[in-house]
């Protein structure tokens, strides 16, 4: 900490999490009485997340480009994800608020998945919006391939709004969660002045009628979770993309094919 | 019945209720207990018809059942929390589904409380007044809409000051020329001592006296001396805001100059209005304020007042222009600024006459804007303008329908030349409307 005058300013150092390596990361929705099953065997083998309170708000703001590169390359199976985290207890009607952000970066390919995430003040998330320099770029170079979007015009575009239940093993290896009431936002696209302001979310996109569980693992699964992965493929109603082509295929009234 | 039309006739405000409860025997149980407690209760059976009801009767609160036929309650809360009009209604969930996580998963969705079956009436009543209560807070503005009052009527003063002698004193002076407001009314101004803060429930746009005891002093000039000058001054403020309505008077004779232009060409007769009433419904739609709304209707209305200035032989054209005939015409947003400019109070919409015609892929005219450089109330005019020509027979094309002007638009933004949200807006809007 430094003083200049009579101004206090204070470095930032952000919170930083990365996954060791690249995980698998399967998804299914399923009906409520399935997914209550799903998890109740998921707590008898791993603990609540320490990071996610039980059912807290979580609101995750995308990034795309004017002319969709983001979009367009997920659908192939391939892309990088740049995203805004922000946790609440109560639903916020409104994106980028005062307090912690999430800068997060998410590597997807065929059917696994690399992040790195960023703890910041939601002023150093806005610097990093606005294409400054505010991460180091560590362990993968996700942050420079992010500061790359951004300077191609990656800007908010698309929100995604759930209660989310989460349980991780100690060692991280395995992750499964339950998002409830997921719901889909538009954004519209950020005029130039009022750059400091929570941005109030656009129109309802939709919402899901299901719940949608998540399987993240590297490395063998216990047979628990072998046997619940099937349980989970038995009923699944629908082979799902991620929450971000889904929300994008809302936003541009997109109706092509699934990507697998 | 019986109870609610006596609530009625007693002058008391009487507690709007809607209910939605599956079990038409729990409901019916539920309705009697409310009214016999002078409540008005209006009962729905699915979450659809509970969502319809909300959405037009705008209760002072929701009792909610967590099961339903068509969806579950849950869901029934996110939407009306989602919905500007409905958020603010508290909605408490009565279900018999009792654990730790559906009561947090309830309370998390925006649920003022949760209460579990099977109740205790008299616990059931506690739990409404008490939400009701904390609705009802100062800072939480109720959903009544204010009392009108008939035109030619004398103003209309509110007076809040917490020294009696003084607030009694000012209301003596301005009694000649202002009645004195109860909460009901909406004043005309409001009369406030020094600097103390605006009253909550006080409406946002009325202008503001601040008065003080002492003499004139130089040290706080925005300060009026409660003194014989008083009522003028006050008199003054409130002409200078009709003034401003004066200038919206004026705003409204251009748009009646720019339609007689538009009416030239037949095809464009009424497509103003169109696109401006589409274009608010749409800043309506994103949470615009009312202010912003009116900037875009004026601005919507106005923006090719420009063709007054081009030769009527180009504007009447059937069939395809010359190079130079489309750059001529493309100058019809500097030229609608131009004649503009001298507007002072106008200024909030040289932007959407400049460049509605602006894309966000850079495109567009006259300055070939990109993305942050068009703010959000040029895009959605320029969204609306497409989107109600597409809907009208032109010489080159004919009209199409309203789906499929959506998706031709859907295809414009996924060639990056128009914002997504909004005509995410406007596709909801339509879809909407397509399903009543």
């Amino acid at each position: 900490m430094k003083t200049r005058g009579d101004k206090v300013t204070t470095k930032v150092v952000p919170a930083h999490e990365t996954d060791a390596e690249r995980r698998h990361e399967h998804r299914f929705q399923v009906s409520e009485s399935v997914a209550r099953l799903v998890m109740r065997t998921t707590a008898n083998n791993l603990p609540l997340s320490r990071d996610d309170r039980p059912y807290q708000w979580s609101t995750t703001t995308y990034c795309d480009t004017v002319d969709w590169s983001i979009y367009r390359q997920a659908k192939t199976g391939s892309a990088m994800q740049l995203r805004i985290r922000e946790y609440h207890r109560t639903r916020p009607r409104e994106v980028l608020n005062p307090g912690t952000a999430w800068i997060e970066f998410k590597d997807d390919e065929e059917d696994t998945s690399l992040k790195e995430r960023f703890g910041v003040p939601m002023d150093s998330a806005r610097s990093f919006l606005r294409g400054e320099p505010t991460l180091p770029n560590l362990d993968h170079g996700l942050a420079e391939r992010a500061a790359k979007l951004l300077k191609g015009g990656a800007r908010p575009v698309v929100v995604t709004q759930y209660n989310r239940l989460a349980y991780n093993s100690l060692d991280s290896s395995l992750r499964i969660t339950a998002d409830h009431n997921l719901m889909y936002f538009a954004l519209p696209w950020a005029a130039g002045d009022g750059d400091e302001d929570p941005r109030p979310l656009g129109t309802l996109l939709a919402m899901e009628p299901n719940v949608i569980v998540e399987m993240k693992w590297y490395g063998e699964r216990p047979h628990w979770a072998l046997d619940l992965h099937s349980y989970l493929q038995e009923n699944t109603k629908q082979e799902r993309p991620s929450k971000f082509i889904v929300a994008m295929r809302w936003l541009l009234g997109d109706s092509g094919p699934e990507p697998k | 019945m019986k109870a609610a039309e006596e609530a009625i006739r007693s002058d008391a405000p009487a507690v709007r209720v809607v209910v939605v409860e599956d079990d038409h025997a729990s409901a019916d149980v539920l309705q009697r207990r409310l009214q016999a407690n002078g409540m008005v209760v209006s009962v729905a059976h699915d979450g659809r018809q509970g969502i319809a009801l909300v959405e037009e009767l705008l209760p002072d609160l929701v009792l909610l059942d967590v099961m339903l036929p068509d969806t579950d309650g849950y869901d029934v809360c996110l939407r009306i929390k989602s919905n500007g009009a409905t958020a603010p209604i508290p909605v408490i969930f009565l279900s018999a589904r009792g654990e730790v996580v559906d009561k947090v998963r309830g309370l998390s969705c925006g649920a003022a409380d949760y209460i579990t079956k099977p109740f205790q009436a008299a616990e059931l009543l506690a739990r409404i007044d008490a939400v009701l209560g904390q609705a009802r807070s100062p800072r939480v503005p109720r959903l009544i809409r204010p009392v009108e009052r008939s035109a030619g009527s004398r103003m209309v003063a509110r007076v809040t000051i917490a020294d009696r002698s003084l607030s009694a004193h000012v209301e003596q002076l301005l009694a000649p020329k202002f009645d004195v407001a109860d909460g009901e009314v909406t004043p005309d101004v409001l009369i406030l001592e020094g600097n103390a803060a605006q009253p909550a429930d006080a409406p946002e746009d009325v202008p503001v006296v601040r008065v003080t005891a002492a003499h004139a002093s130089q040290d706080r000039p925005e300060l009026t001396p409660v003194d014989a000058q008083l009522p003028r001054i006050v008199d003054l403020v409130v002409r200078e805001r009709d003034l401003e309505g004066d200038l919206e008077a004026a705003a409204e004779a251009l748009i009646v100059l720019a339609s007689a232009i538009a009416s030239h060409d037949r095809p464009s007769q009424g497509h103003s209005e169109r696109v401006a009433a589409r274009a608010v419904d749409i800043g309506r739609a994103l949470g615009l304020d009312e202010s912003t709304r009116m900037t875009i209707r004026l601005g919507a209305l106005l923006k090719d007042v420009g063709n007054a200035k081009l030769p009527a032989s180009l504007l009447a054209k059937h069939g395809e222009l010359t190079a130079d005939e489309r750059a001529m015409l493309e100058r019809h947003p500097l030229l609608g600024e131009e004649i503009l400019a001298g507007f002072k109070r106008l200024s909030g919409l040289l932007p959407i006459v400049r460049h509605h015609h602006e894309r966000l892929d850079g495109t567009g005219y006259p300055d070939g804007l990109r993305s942050e450089q068009i703010p959000l109330e040029v895009r959605i005019v320029t969204v609306a303008d497409r989107f109600e020509a597409l809907l009208t027979d032109r010489p080159d094309r004919p009209a199409v329908a309203e789906a499929e002007a959506v998706r031709i638009l859907q295809g414009a933004v996924a060639r990056g030349e128009l914002d997504a949200a909004v005509v995410a807006a406007l596709a909801t809007q339509i879809r909407a409307a397509g399903a009543k």
